[in-house]
């Protein structure tokens, strides 16, 4: 009994310890949002009163701007994802069609390193005349968001008994129709939680962002790179830069945490 | 219904992925006038003979290899303490996975602030306990970078080892108790055979995104100090975009995706067989 409460205690001062971890930057970061620049010279400074400085500067330079572009590429990326995805991965599951190997190209999509694609997204923009637009982004921001949400989907659908469905045909349904009154509304928390995850993907991005839109339509993280700078007097600002992009998908996050694990395995674990 | 993916997916991946084995053919560059030239495997050649590329091959793998280590061996003490405990287990676990869910830039700069030698904290309070480090310098910058990887991935370790810690059957590891097997064997002999097809799954899903890093780079080191800290995909970004190299840097990314091929046919046999059982 001694021993087993003994293993509690370092349980304890492990997961504790873990918690300092993962919320120290965080805190950090909000502090410095708020500082002077007088005052983040001094690292130990942890009561004082707060500045809105750094946040007003952020907003002058256009960061709501850059954070209305991310939301509007992630929006239009994970709403063709989202209705290309749940018909798919409905007939993926339900009558394995494409094989093996449409299962296999969205998977590899999903992990293919984006050096591979950017270049070709880059010259093509150009071609077209829509470099430094969000057009080339957001087909960039599908190559990746689809075939996650896809996958996604995939084990959602697996869960779904194939005898709702039948009911449905023997009640005359067609098969659309029994997919889209009937199975589909069996998935819709693991719909939610795709549209929220492949929203945060395209949000986080920033190497395509990096490369397709630089300059006169950045995106939130490409944006926030720019406050980054060698002068330390800016880190205030770059803080409060960095909490526009974090503090949203941090609240989103938590709706979803518990669907992540079965639809990142592919319905592999079921939870 | 398969019809709207394959369209879009043919669009947004198969068209630049033919394109870009066509541009890895020609000598195509950004600041040159008129039609590129088909080169043929001469960038091949170019990038198999730079040894920049084999170093950031190698600094990419060390980097993977560290990371990956230590967050599955952090993740694993995470999830077996989170599976036993049972007050604010919630918010315990929402709060632990948080690090997950931010943009890979953020996480870079805040670490760069964090570590910056007049203003950081962290050099701040070793100051005071009379000792320095210098975390982005020569031999400890690849280490470090690592490191912000871990405070960042390892919570994807935990979300999943969770899971197949708590989708474990109850009876083995009873039976198991009854006997008087004590925690350790239980681990070793039945907990972990058990836990090994999802934490196989977990370590691939992590390498796999492991091997694209990008931001951490970009945020801190910048590949310094001299190329210590120069991964793949930074060192096909600067040929691409600062020195207007595309043919030559989308052979790089053909040779990156030969050498992750395997990896990925790896994990979609290990994924496929179980969703299919």
């Amino acid at each position: 009994m001694r021993a087993q409460g003994m293993m509690r205690g370092v349980r304890g001062i492990f997961l504790i310890t873990a918690l300092v971890v993962v919320g120290f930057p965080l805190v950090w970061v909000t502090l410095a949002s708020f500082k002077t620049p007088a005052q983040l010279n001094d690292p130990s400074l942890i009561m004082f009163s707060p500045s809105l400085t750094n946040w007003a500067y952020v907003v002058e330079e256009g960061i709501l701007q850059a954070a209305g572009r991310s939301a509007l590429v992630a929006f239009i990326t994970v709403a063709i994802s989202a209705i290309a995805g749940s018909a798919a991965a409905y007939v993926i599951s339900s009558y394995k069609a494409g094989g093996t190997a449409t299962r296999f190209g969205i998977l590899a999509a999903q992990v293919l390193p984006p050096a591979v694609l950017v270049f070709p997204f880059l010259t093509l923009a150009y071609v077209t005349q829509v470099n430094d637009t969000l057009i080339p982004l957001i087909f960039a921001h599908l190559s990746f968001v689809l075939p996650v949400v896809t996958w996604f989907l995939i084990g959602f659908f697996d869960s779904v008994p194939r005898s709702l469905e039948e009911q449905a045909r023997v009640d005359g349904f067609s098969r659309f129709k029994a997919f889209l009154l009937v199975v589909l509304p069996q998935v819709y928390p693991g719909l939610g939680a795709a549209i929220i995850f492949g929203f945060t993907l395209s949000w986080n991005d920033m190497f395509y962002g990096l490369i397709l839109t630089p300059t006169k339509s950045a995106i939130l993280p490409v944006a926030i790179a720019g406050f980054n700078t060698f002068r330390g007097v800016e880190l205030g600002s770059m803080s409060a830069a960095i909490l526009v992009a974090v503090i949203p998908v941090l609240i989103a996050s938590f709706f979803i945490q518990k669907r992540l694990v079965q639809g990142i395995s592919g319905g592999a674990v079921k939870y | 219904m398969l019809l709207p993916l394959l369209v879009v997916a043919g669009i947004a991946v198969g068209l630049p992925l033919v394109y870009a084995f066509y541009l890895s053919l020609t000598d195509f560059s950004l600041t040159q006038q008129g039609v590129a030239q088909i080169v043929g495997a001469d960038n091949y050649i170019a990038s198999l003979t730079n040894e920049g590329l084999w170093g950031a091959i190698g600094t990419t793998f060390t980097y993977v290899i560290i990371a990956v280590s230590f967050e599955t061996v952090i993740g694993l003490l995470i999830a077996l303490s989170l599976q036993k405990q049972k007050w604010a287990r919630d918010i315990t676990r929402a709060m632990l996975l948080a690090p997950m869910f931010i943009t890979p830039i953020a996480v870079g700069l805040t670490f760069r602030f964090l570590l910056n030698d007049q203003l950081g904290a962290i050099p701040y309070l070793l100051k005071s306990l009379g000792t320095n480090y210098d975390f982005l310098g020569s031999g400890k910058a690849l280490f470090t970078l690592a490191m912000i990887d871990v405070w960042q991935w390892t919570p994807f370790m935990v979300l999943l080892l969770l899971a197949g810690l708590e989708s474990i059957p109850k009876q083995p590891l009873e039976a198991a108790r009854v006997d008087g097997a004590n925690a350790v064997y239980i681990f070793r002999r039945i907990t972990l055979p058990l836990l090994t097809p999802i934490l196989s799954v977990a370590v691939l899903l992590r390498s796999l995104d492991a091997l694209k890093v990008f931001e951490y780079v970009y945020a801190t080191t910048r590949g310094g100090p001299g190329t210590e800290t120069e991964t793949i995909q930074y060192f096909t970004y600067q040929t691409g975009i600062q020195f207007f190299r595309l043919g030559e840097a989308s052979s790089m990314a053909f040779i990156l995706l030969l050498i992750v091929l395997p990896l990925i046919v790896f994990l979609f046999r290990r994924i496929d067989r179980r969703t299919s059982s």
